[in-house]
């Protein structure tokens, strides 16, 4: 595949609001930074070449190729993914109680055991200072829990992940959506051909996700609503709930209709072909008719090494996923993947020929069958 | 001791153009001299702060060109030989006096020194301070050569005197800052004492009221001093003529253009067929000293820089004359013989004389551009305008640019007047926008932050050197504030009047003469005037960035960030070294992705090379000033610093 530079991903994702602000492209050089929820490219780089491109989530992503490599086989457009089980979970004894969590606090029980037992030296989690998302190296388990819950706009958490590569970390965990979880894998494949590279993750945890806010917009829609200061936890509960919940100290609950919400998704998200991380180790999800439950899909053996661990461990309890929920979801994530495929191919951004860069590259018969 | 108090008659020194005004100033016995620092004039009252107290003077730099006017004429008013000096935009900060100052009149001497800057070498337009001696009716004389600079400022107070009105004695870059020999006159020998009297009778202007009014009377008087002020001109000495009788061109010409008109006409062999009149009287001219050399031929041919100023008034006389001396064909600027932008030199007036004279010339070689490319390009180091190694601003600007790109709602910077002004170009990252008067930029600004009813969104930011915050930002702030404009004033504070050559300014403790005065605290000012204040040095780089985020995204009102750092030549910082600056080679990344030389490529602080062999960056130790903030742009830590 070709690689691209820091002028082609300004070109193509930049200034045509591709960006979903995922921090990949973020401090690898001294050029482009996240702020409140925008990446900026703060002077040119005139190498033809670079990492940002590379690793961009919105610029060039071949699916076979990734596939090929963390799968072994070819990209077969499966609305889940590649994965080895998918189960249903949440916190262990050990862990219940202790913390904030989005829902069963899957996600937050496997990173404590994973630091815990050494799986992963440390952790890149999302954590929040009013409604901003603020990436976060974290070492201890105590401090997993401080980034609990969800915050539902997008965040620059990659941009930890490169600072924890540079600080020289390795086996680094990493929470993150799915298109997080896409540049990792692409990051993961040494796409520059650098000498003497080594995969810095140790466990990679993905997040379900249809869409997330655009910041900026979201802030001043809330902040016209509520005292930001004051927002304890943000939910959007399953299907078919259709609102927004914001808990604000004092313990109120205010409600707010997901088609209002729905105007601050970016543009972006709706090129989105992955509703559950499907390049990550271990995916989680919410469950449907159960707010304590997740959803978890286990998809390497590196992953189901540290779920045995932590059910062994007491970290997580898992039960078996209901039919009808594991019906709903593959409808779901089919949905999704459709919708964005058919959007991407009408725009002319997929498969492209002609030294025409794309989004995104897939086999054209899987392209076929997904949209059909 | 200086040489500009020998006082042995006859003596010659080698003085610039500017210590020889300020010499003929001292010969005058001048007792009050005020300024504001703007090349080229910024030398005469230098001089004359160095001789202050010897010459038992009172000199001051101040806050702007219209109260330097101000402080010059009170002086005069209070019986004291006076000088006010600026350069040629200055005039401008000044007319406003200016024209109530011509129509009271003065009573002891008073000149004022403009100093234009032709080609704007040190400037950011190349206005003509001439046109006001002749908006505001009073005497514009210009010295020919360095002696002449002396003589005529000493003359110009005897002719101030005679018509009781100030004189406006105009210079220009090439006659500032250029330098020859001079001859010398005795210095007096006095003992004024100054009074201002005000109880004589009401029109009396020497001993009544100092004001303009009753115009229609006043004026009327000032008319009747311009006309005494042409009777002196047809008189005098400094208008000269060299030529034959019957010149087949007449060329009239002042100034710094003298020299080139002498040098043309020597060039191109013709002594014998034109005749040059320099003119030091410009306006208003002697018109029959004018009709005699008119009448001496048909052609004529006007040199001067920049406008045609000179040409006009030769025009209108020779008009008015016309019944007499014929009809005259002119060549100059009008008929494009000679341009109408930028410096003259002496190429180009012997190329437009040649043409005039029909004479076959080529000034210079036809390859000698090409070869002048080649050379340039080749041969000379490339040096590019820049900042200084070491300089606040280029750390300032790196974080202004850095926080209006991460802010991302396309907002800019209100330049204003000072080296900062270098910001418009890459070596300040582009970051300015707009670059006007003094001061313009924050009113400027205070204009764009009260667009956002008509859907303006973008974060208006200006800046201000120190010296310009006293200057005009002042008024313009206050305005901004108190009609609740929206925007973010950085005030660019770096201890000096840096540009024009650390000349003291209202917010340090020492003035023009040495001695301690008051500072006024800048932050303290906006603090009073009810601005959201905050205090940063721009060599922290982070802090700095952060908090012009923080006051970018507050959007109630007007908010000022004072950037503290002394100018990296200052003299209490000169050669003294904060850090020792290295770059660890091995982890330079260089080209590399990751990095990009960001050190040499964009900061491009002199001090930092790219060794284009090693590929990897080293530090000038020569150049390096130890200011130590490329280690904060080095995204590998590649270069250290160590302190000393
Ligand atoms: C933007 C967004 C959209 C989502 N959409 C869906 C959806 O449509 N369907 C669905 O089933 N689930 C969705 N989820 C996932 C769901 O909200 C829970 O995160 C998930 O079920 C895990 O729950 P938990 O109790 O284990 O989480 P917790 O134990 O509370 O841990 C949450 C973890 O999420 C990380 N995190 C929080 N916000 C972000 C963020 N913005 N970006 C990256 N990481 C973050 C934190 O680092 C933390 O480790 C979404 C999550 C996000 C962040
Ligand atoms: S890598 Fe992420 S942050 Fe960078 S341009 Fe792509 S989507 Fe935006
Ligand atoms: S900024 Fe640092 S890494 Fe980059 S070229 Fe300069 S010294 Fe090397």
């Amino acid at each position: 595949m070709k690689i691209y530079g820091s002028k082609e991903l300004v070109e193509d994702v930049i200034s045509r609001d591709m960006c979903i602000g995922c921090g990949a492209c973020n401090f690898l050089c001294p050029y482009f930074r996240p702020y409140r929820g925008k990446v900026a490219m703060l002077f040119p780089c005139d190498l033809d070449k670079g990492r940002c491109w590379a690793y961009c989530p919105k610029a060039e992503v071949d699916l076979e190729e990734l596939s090929k490599i963390f799968y072994g086989k070819a990209y077969e457009g499966d609305p889940l993914g590649s994965y080895e089980e998918i189960r249903i979970s949440r916190a262990g004894p050990r862990m219940m109680a202790k913390g904030d969590f989005q829902a069963g606090g899957t996600v937050s029980s496997i990173v404590s055991l994973a630091l815990k037992k050494g799986y992963i030296s440390s952790a890149v989690l999302t954590d929040r200072k009013g409604i901003l998302p603020v990436p976060r190296i974290v070492t201890r388990p105590e401090e997993v829990l401080e980034c609990s819950t969800s915050k539902y706009t997008a965040a620059p958490t990659l941009s930890a992940f490169n600072q924890a590569v540079k600080d020289g970390y390795r086996n680094i965990g990493v929470v993150g959506t799915p298109c997080q979880v896409l540049a990792v894998a692409q990051m993961r494949t040494n796409p520059m051909e650098d000498e003497g590279f080594e995969d810095p993750t140790g466990l990679v945890l993905g997040l379900f996700c249809t869409w997330a806010l655009d910041y900026r917009a979201f802030e001043e829609f809330i902040t016209s609503r509520v005292d930001v200061s004051s927002i304890r936890k943000v939910d959007i509960p399953p299907p078919p709930a259709e609102i927004m919940e914001v808990y604000t100290d004092g313990g109120a609950k205010m409600e707010i209709p997901l088609d209002e919400v729905r105007k601050l998704v970016p543009e972006t998200c709706t090129y989105c072909t992955d509703m559950t991380s499907e390049f990550a180790d271990i995916s989680v999800g919410v469950l449907e008719g159960r707010p304590d439950m997740n959803t978890l899909i286990i998809r390497t053996q590196r992953g189901k090494d540290i779920v045995d661990e932590a059910i062994k461990e007491g970290y997580l309890v898992v039960e078996e996923m209901p039919k009808k929920n594991l019906e709903h979801l593959r409808w779901a994530a089919g949905n999704k993947k459709k919708r964005a495929l058919v959007k991407a191919r009408d725009a002319g951004i997929v498969n492209t020929s002609d030294g025409k860069r794309s989004l995104l590259r897939l086999a054209p018969k899987t392209l076929e069958a997904i949209i059909a | 001791m200086s040489n500009l108090m020998d006082n042995r008659k006859g003596r010659q020194h080698l003085l610039m153009g500017n210590e020889a005004i300020a010499r003929g100033a001292l010969e005058a016995g001048v007792k009050v001299a005020a300024g504001y620092p703007g090349t080229p004039s910024s030398e005469i009252v230098e001089s004359l702060s160095r001789v202050a107290k010897e010459a038992n003077m009172y000199v001051e730099w101040s806050a702007n060109e219209k109260v330097a006017m101000e402080v010059a004429a009170a002086a005069s008013f209070a019986g004291l030989r006076s000088m006010c000096t600026m350069k040629q935009n200055g005039v401008n900060v000044a007319s406003d006096f200016l024209l109530h100052l011509a129509g009271s009149g003065t009573r002891a001497g008073m000149v004022i020194v403009p100093c234009d800057d032709p080609g704007a070498l040190s400037s950011i337009n190349e206005g003509e301070s001439r046109y006001f001696a002749r908006l505001v009716e009073i005497p514009l004389i210009e010295p020919g050569d360095f002696q002449e600079a002396k003589d005529m400022t000493k003359w110009a107070y005897e002719l101030s005197e005679e018509i009781r009105n100030v004189v406006m004695l105009r210079s220009v870059t090439r006659m500032s800052h250029a330098s020859g020999n001079v001859r010398f006159d005795t210095l007096p020998r006095d003992n004024v004492k100054a009074m201002f009297k005000f109880d004589g009778f009401i029109l009396d202007q020497m001993e009544g009221l100092v004001i303009s009014a009753p115009v229609d009377y006043k004026h009327a008087q000032q008319q009747e001093k311009i006309k005494k002020a042409r009777e002196i001109f047809e008189e005098c000495p400094f208008n000269t003529y060299t030529g034959p009788d019957r010149p087949e061109l007449l060329v009239i010409t002042s100034s710094a253009c003298n020299l080139y008109a002498k040098e043309a006409i020597e060039i191109l062999g013709l002594e014998d067929r034109v005749g040059l009149l320099k003119l030091g009287t410009t306006w208003p001219l002697p018109p029959n000293l004018m009709k005699k050399y008119l009448s001496m031929t048909d052609r004529v041919m006007v040199i001067e820089e920049v406008l045609p100023f000179l040409e006009e008034n030769v025009k209108v006389i020779a008009a008015e004359m016309a019944s007499d001396i014929g009809i005259k064909r002119f060549y100059g600027k009008n008929d494009a013989t000679l341009p109408m932008v930028g410096e003259l030199n002496p190429d180009i007036v012997v190329s437009g004389m040649s043409r005039v004279m029909g004479i076959d010339y080529k000034p210079v070689p036809d390859d000698y551009a090409q070869k002048a490319q080649l050379y340039a390009t080749t041969k000379s180091p490339n040096r590019e305008l820049t900042f200084c190694p070491g300089c606040p601003h280029r750390a300032s600007f790196w974080s202004i640019h850095n926080a209006i790109e991460l802010d991302g709602r396309k907002g800019f910077v209100c330049g204003d007047i000072g080296c900062y002004t270098m910001a418009l170009l890459p070596c300040g990252f582009s970051t300015l926008k707009t670059v006007h008067a003094m001061g313009s930029g924050t009113g400027l600004a205070s204009g764009f932050g009260k667009l956002g009813q008509f859907g303006f969104d973008q974060p208006v930011l200006a800046v201000s050197g120190d010296s310009t915050f006293f200057h005009t930002t002042i008024p313009a702030l206050i305005n901004a504030i108190h009609n609740r404009s929206n925007l973010t004033l950085v005030v660019l504070d770096n201890s000096g009047t840096a540009m024009t050559g650390f000349q003291p300014h209202p917010g340090l403790e020492k003035n023009a003469m040495g001695e301690e005065v008051p500072a006024i605290d800048i932050a303290g000012v906006c603090r009073a005037m009810g601005a959201r204040v905050e205090v940063r040095d721009p060599f922290d780089l982070e802090e700095t960035r952060n908090t012009l985020n923080e006051l970018m995204e507050d959007e109630k009102g007007v908010k000022v960030l004072v950037l503290r750092q002394m100018c990296a030549l200052s003299p209490e910082k000169k050669a003294k070294k904060r850090y020792e600056m290295s770059i660890d080679e091995e982890i330079c990344i260089g080209e590399n992705c990751g990095c990009d030389r960001v050190c040499t490529r964009v900061f491009r602080c002199p001090g930092l090379v790219w060794d284009k062999e090693r590929k990897v960056t080293r530090i000038d130790e020569v150049i390096c000033t130890g200011c130590g903030v490329c280690a904060d742009i080095c995204p590998a830590g590649a270069i250290k610093r160590k302190e000393v």
